[in-house]
């Protein structure tokens, strides 16, 4: 099957989007993980609970959030436009919103899976005179590092999915913010079904992959 | 060495104050004594509520002077129980992950790697996965890596625990190597009495976070208190002796006691290491107010009974027969003999109850 060049145009953005916004959030959400796992610190429910809300509010809601966060008429907003930095109704947008969408998911499958290394091993190589820099990269996060790469691939898929959020920070504009999501629901509402359907078959066949290479690698994991 | 600490844990408080300066220090006691909880705190990985450690002269935590090293500065080699191996590195990963700690030490000849894996004979093992090691040589792996961080002190947490005794008896002798072989003093946790006897100098026992008694271990551990938490069949005596000849015809080998008398044990071909060490349980052993004939035991020692105790309905009798033999007999078998201190006696001890370690 030949694709056309607009669904390739479509597929391709989100790809690199939702790759850059799976990029974006990796250390980040590592880091938060391993806060989370390994250390005791005050407020840690609180904002636990802060992190995992864009998993279960209305992504629509979350949209509105953002926009109010990063629109031109809040201060946050204002200050980046004033350096050259317009998130919202372009391809930053999308990559805003599919990050904070995809963030929980990531932080999840992490903490996990720190929460499965022996503490014991960190310790002993405490007292060989590593580093805790070295224990975290030498120790820690290799012994992880199946549920980070699940992670990150559940982020990514999640981060293709995205819809509510998206179409609020970034909007709907073909060739500028349109995702496979959007371009979807675009093509039923103006009646082209079968333009649709092969966007549709695109997402099933990525969401397979991914939920099914995520999968197998923590069962690996659990094996090991 | 100088340990000080208290700890509250969930059941009762560890608090052990005790001044040490030996080459093997066994920590001795039952399970959940607080053993492990103490070489954590050595080793600074568990917070200790008021105390100080002092290690070589050198001070690793102090409450009063508000001083707390953390473990990478603490300058020890921790192997505990399950030896904790990472299992994502090869064994020659896992041997030199702590060995680039102090690569500057002088001594660096007589505890190159190579010396190392060859007195714990894992030289082969190098590029295993640590996934394929049987438990004896993840526990010789792990003590190769503690080595090898070249550490002032050796923190040992019950390393032959997780084995099987056929596994145990061969894993100790390389214990006692790494006593001989580097001058690294060492902390050895344990249950054991063999374990204790086999390798320590010095002896401290601990029960329910308490130091209830401390010595030299033939002593300590054979005293009125020890016995009553030592299982029966661990109460036992562990000599050094010096290997003479074998005959194997006759299934028997000649050892010298270091006082210079002559015993036999079972056979053992000719061993490269002309010191071995020998035990016998303390209720192997007979003991005869009158040299005894006709039997078939090996050994008729004369000697004489220098303290006895009497424990429960057993008295444990201390017998001076160029060694000091402890002997456990039953009560009534005192009043049979009429022994009392000073009293001349034979020890008679089949060749096949010693053991070979």
């Amino acid at each position: 099957m030949i694709l056309s060049f607009e669904t390739w145009e479509i597929t391709l953005f989100s790809l690199a989007v939702g790759l850059a916004s799976t990029v974006l959030i990796l250390p980040f959400g590592i880091a938060l993980a391993w806060l989370f796992a390994r250390k005791q610190w005050p407020l840690k429910s609180v904002v636990e609970t802060i992190v995992l809300l864009p998993l279960v509010m209305p992504p629509v809601s979350t949209g509105l959030i953002l926009l109010k966060i990063f629109g031109r008429r809040s201060p946050l907003g204002e200050w980046l436009y004033q350096r050259g930095f317009e998130i919202v109704f372009n391809w930053k947008g999308v990559l805003i919103a599919m990050a904070v969408m995809s963030f929980p998911l990531l932080v999840r499958s992490v903490r996990t899976s720190f929460g499965e290394v022996n503490p014991r091993l960190e310790q002993i190589a405490a007292t060989l005179g590593a580093s805790p820099l070295k224990i975290f990269f030498v120790v820690t996060i290799p012994l992880a590092y199946k549920g980070i790469v699940a992670g990150a691939l559940l982020a990514f898929s999640r981060a293709l999915g995205e819809f509510g959020a998206t179409i609020l920070l970034a909007g709907n504009i073909p060739g500028r913010t349109q995702t496979l999501s959007l371009a979807i629901y675009n093509f039923v509402q103006l009646g082209k079904d079968p333009e649709a359907y092969v966007l549709l078959g695109i997402t099933v066949v990525l969401a397979f992959l991914f939920v099914w290479t995520s999968e197998w690698l923590l069962r690996t994991e659990k094996k090991a | 060495m100088l340990l000080r600490c208290r700890i509250p844990l969930a059941s009762f408080v560890l608090d052990i104050d005790v001044t040490f300066d030996a080459r093997v220090t066994a920590v001795f006691g039952p399970s959940g004594a607080g053993k492990t909880t103490l070489l954590d705190a050595i080793a600074g990985l568990r917070d200790i509520a008021v105390g100080e450690i002092e290690v070589g002269g050198k001070t690793l935590f102090s409450s009063v002077r508000k001083i707390n090293l953390p473990p990478q500065r603490r300058n020890l080699g921790y192997v505990p129980q399950e030896g904790a191996l990472f299992p994502h590195l090869s064994v020659r990963r896992n041997i030199i992950f702590g060995s680039e700690r102090n690569s500057h030490v002088s001594d660096a000849k007589t505890m190159s790697m190579e010396h190392v894996l060859e007195i714990l004979e894992i030289s082969h093992l190098l590029d295993r996965s640590v996934m394929e090691l049987s438990g004896g040589e993840a526990q010789r792996v792990a003590l190769a890596r503690a080595i090898l961080s070249r550490p002032q002190l050796l923190l040992l947490d019950e390393p032959l625990a997780a084995l099987d005794i056929g596994l145990k008896e061969k894993i100790l002798p390389y214990l006692a190597r790494v006593r001989d072989e580097f001058a690294i003093p060492m902390i050895y946790v344990t249950h054991n009495v063999t374990e204790v006897l086999t390798l320590a100098d010095w002896v401290l026992m601990i029960r329910s976070g308490r130091l209830v008694a401390q010595g030299p271990p033939g002593e300590t551990l054979t005293s009125s208190s020890a016995v009553r938490a030592i299982p029966d069949e661990e109460l036992e005596n562990v000599f050094t002796v010096e290997f003479i000849d074998s005959d194997k015809a006759a299934g028997r080998s000649r050892v010298r006691l270091s006082s210079g008398a002559e015993i036999f044990v079972p056979y053992r071909a000719t061993p490269i290491r002309n010191t071995l060490q020998v035990r016998i349980r303390a209720d192997d052993i007979l003991i005869g107010t009158q040299r005894p004939e006709g039997l078939s035991a090996g050994n008729i020692l004369p000697g004489a009974v220098c303290a006895m105790e009497i424990v429960d309905d057993q008295a444990l009798i201390r017998v001076d027969a160029g060694e000091i033999f402890c002997v456990r007999v039953t009560a009534g078998a005192v009043n049979r003999l009429a022994l009392d201190a000073g009293s001349a006696v034979f020890l008679i001890i089949k060749t096949r109850s010693f053991q070979l370690l």
